[in-house]
């Protein structure tokens, strides 16, 4: 009988911000680190020797400080969605079914590989760990099972730089002694629940009969004991839940009433969007604005072109009106942010007046060479697909 | 004033004139139709500042004057009326009463004061066109006027009178239509009008009437006298439209017509028709579009919807070139289609990126720009 092998792995970036951080800087390796908005933000990521000293995520930056006064604030300079694509696109040299779940976790199946051994699937995930920190500079953890479920808890049990193998056969035993928190599905509040009636650990769940828990977590005991078995059936989904929107905003260290510089933040904005909409290979239709006042009070306006669009420039004209329109309270904003919705991925109608007849179209036909802003667009993703934005649009100058 | 008419051919001249109100509620008497009395006929205007038409009847004028009424409503009663004579009697407060076998209605009109005048047009470029020809010509093009209201300059047809021919053009930035015809044009009398898209529907609803349609216009404005010949009616003369122009400068189009040809493929036009139109049922709004693919002798179309399915269609065809794929939306490739008349039609096509050309020999041109697959 061939060797059952371990299939599925989960791979988990440590500290992922951070991480990306400091391979920009990495005279801060090794300090009490942390990525996160400074005056009024949270933190968004902390180093392993932050979190040692009580600086957990996500947590007030001003408590953070408190806890851990010598914390370093690391500004916010690396492109965390290029590194985690890149990240992936690493993954996906090992094996084409590649989940990506979200910017800094995600799941492999190495089925397609033609491993035979646990050996082998140890080597090839050795082998890829090393590759994303030789090629990134960032750690990952890694959690081989025989389904996502264990693989996951797996990848969060050593970390960083976690490494654990669970064999097929052993996943009940792999679990048994590990806090009933740890299983997915069960939140702070069942955890309590089934604490307070001496349910600890997950292998305590098996103990139980079924009346009991039934009466513990309801009509759900049934995954519950599977979880517990370390059952999963789910499968490795390569096509990534499509976006329904993209949405980006900011908070401002300090309130501001400047319409012009709020106008220059959304436009900012939107560029950055419509990066992931082309990269996505979408395009959106609808934008709405929000504004957030300082009482946490909020307005918005929305509007829609006729026909979704991959470029900025449809959707600059609509910024200043949709900012006046959202902004409905006289004083200050303290937040402001964009979504831009209507996602259509359908096959793009080409423009007649596009490509070599840029500009015949004279005044008000609305046949801007859009095939040439298409282009320029292109161009501007590639050189801006780095870890640092490299061009703007005059706007934000 | 007062009249008697005959019932169908009142409900006949209102009919032509019905469809031009103004919808803003600042000038009530814009929905409102004027009818002015005078020895053997009446005449009926409507505008809504934009677009003006004026018809004339054949009517037994006993008193001449004028009024005003509502144009939908009276327009509803003249045509359930129960005898064909019918006669209206104005009194000076525009009160108007309408009297047929034992109806009778009295209607609240308003003065003609406040109506606005159609302009009238003085030395302005004129040419004689016939009615059927203009209608062939509408039929062909205005599907591809564009109804974006961002996109004004195409929201109408372009008609440019020039170097000794009539060409008619209407694009929505995605395809174009281009149909022209021989006619003398002076060369102090070259010029060009953009048609809005309202203008065009009620002119090509009218062109039946007759044989000929004078069209004079200048830079700002358009008429055309669309002469009412046929019996029956109980038009008198010809009908008059006045309509303002689209002002601005039309697209270059000539630019974005294919000068090569590349892969040239003769259709029968129906049978081709009914495949995209059967092959366009499994299209969804998120998935429209019909792919076309040509080999050797062999035209296939497909569609498909991920949600719904997908069909597949096959015709035998002439065609020895490279094999080619490319997808249109199913109506840019259907309108065309069926706006001609003629059996079969010529359709040019070279690669999924480039457009695809529909001719007949009749100097009839449809640009479509395909969708491009992702």
């Amino acid at each position: 009988m061939p060797e059952r092998v371990p299939m599925i792995v989960h791979l988990d970036a440590d500290a992922f911000f951070v991480s990306v951080e400091l391979a920009l800087q990495p005279q801060y390796r090794g300090k009490k680190v942390a990525v996160g908005g400074r005056e009024r933000g949270i933190i968004a990521s902390a180093s392993y020797e932050a979190r040692a000293a009580g600086v957990y995520t996500p947590m007030p930056t001003a408590r953070a400080l408190r806890v851990c006064p010598d914390l370093i604030l690391l500004p916010h300079k690396g492109n965390y969605g290029a590194v985690s694509r890149r990240m992936f696109d690493l993954c996906e040299e090992l094996t084409p079914l590649v989940q990506r779940n979200s910017i800094d976790e995600g799941y492999l199946d190495l089925s397609p590989c033609g491993l035979r051994t646990t050996e082998a699937v140890v080597a090839a995930v050795r082998g890829l760990q090393a590759r994303i920190w030789n090629a990134l500079e960032i750690p990952v953890s890694m959690g081989i099972a025989s389904n996502k479920l264990v693989s996951q808890i797996a990848s969060k049990l050593r970390k960083p730089r976690g490494f654990v193998v669970v064999a097929p056969g052993d996943e009940a035993a792999f679990l048994a002694p590990l806090g009933i928190g740890k299983l997915p599905g069960v939140g702070p509040k069942t955890e309590a629940a089934l604490e307070a009636r001496g349910v600890r650990l997950i292998g305590d769940v098996i103990k139980r009969s079924e009346r009991e828990l039934e009466s513990l977590v309801g009509s759900g005991w049934r995954g519950l004991v599977a979880a517990a078995c370390g059952e999963d059936n789910g499968v490795v989904e390569t096509e990534r839940e499509d976006a329904k929107s993209y949405s980006q905003q900011e908070t401002f260290a300090k309130d501001t009433a400047d319409l012009a510089a709020l106008e220059r933040t959304v436009k900012g904005m939107v560029d950055e969007l419509m990066r992931k909409v082309r990269a996505d290979g979408k395009r959106v239709r609808t934008a709405t604005v929000k504004v957030r006042y300082p009482d946490f009070g909020h307005d918005s306006a929305g509007r829609s072109l006729p026909e979704a669009s991959d470029l900025e420039a449809p959707f600059y004209p609509l910024v200043s009106t949709l900012l006046r329109q959202a902004w409905k309270r006289p004083g200050p904003v303290r937040l402001v942010g964009v979504r831009l919705s209507g996602v259509d991925d359908g096959p793009r109608q080409l423009d007649l007046f596009g490509g070599a007849s840029a500009g015949v179209a004279g005044e008000g036909t609305g046949l801007v060479d859009e095939e040439k802003r298409r282009k320029l667009a292109a161009v501007l993703d590639r050189l801006n697909a780095g870890k640092d934005v490299r061009v703007r649009h005059g706007h934000q100058l | 004033m007062k009249f008697k008419i005959n019932r169908d051919h009142f409900s006949n001249g209102l009919a032509q004139v019905l469809n031009v109100v103004g919808s803003k509620a600042t000038m009530p008497i814009l929905s409102n139709v004027l009818i002015e009395a005078e020895k053997d006929s009446i005449t009926l205007t409507t505008t809504n500042l934009d677009l003006g038409i004026r018809a004339r009847i054949k009517a037994d004028v006993k008193e001449p004057g004028s009024v005003t009424l509502p144009v939908k409503r009276l327009s509803t009663i003249v045509r359930e009326l129960p005898n064909v004579d019918v006669s209206v009697d104005a009194s000076p407060n525009h009160q108007v009463k309408l009297t047929s076998g034992g109806s009778t209605f009295r209607i609240m009109g308003i003065g003609k004061e406040e109506f606005p005048p159609l302009p009238e047009f003085g030395d302005d470029r004129t040419f004689t066109l016939e009615q059927a020809e203009l209608t062939a010509m509408l039929k062909s093009v205005a599907y591809a006027q564009s109804s974006d209201e961002t996109r004004y300059i195409l929201n109408g047809v372009y008609f440019n009178f020039r170097d000794g021919k009539l060409s008619l053009v209407a694009t929505d930035g995605r395809r174009l239509a281009l149909v022209s015809k021989e006619l003398e044009v002076p060369e102090d009398a070259a010029g060009s009008i953009i048609l809005p898209a309202k203008t065009v529907g009620e002119l090509m609803r009218m062109l039946d009437k007759g044989e000929k349609l004078k069209v004079s216009f200048n830079d700002r404005r358009a008429s055309f006298q669309i002469s009412a010949d046929k019996a029956d009616s109980g038009l008198v003369d010809s009908i008059y439209l006045y309509s303002k122009v689209v002002e601005g400068n039309y697209p270059n189009y000539q630019q974005v017509i294919p000068k090569e040809t590349h892969q040239r493929i003769k259709l029968e036009r129906e049978l081709f028709l009914q495949c995209v139109h059967r092959a366009a049922l499994v299209c969804s709004e998120k998935s429209n579009s019909v792919k076309i693919k040509l080999t050797s002798n062999l035209l296939e179309i497909t569609a498909q919807s991920p949600d719904f399915g997908e069909a597949h269609e096959s015709m035998a065809i002439a065609y020895s070139g490279p094999d080619l794929q490319v997808a249109f939306n199913p109506t840019f490739v259907m309108d065309p289609l069926k706006a001609l008349t003629k059996d079969e039609v010529f359709f040019e096509l070279k690669d999924e990126v480039s457009p695809g050309v529909f001719k007949t020999l009749e100097s009839f041109i449809c640009v479509i720009m395909p969708v491009r697959l992702s």
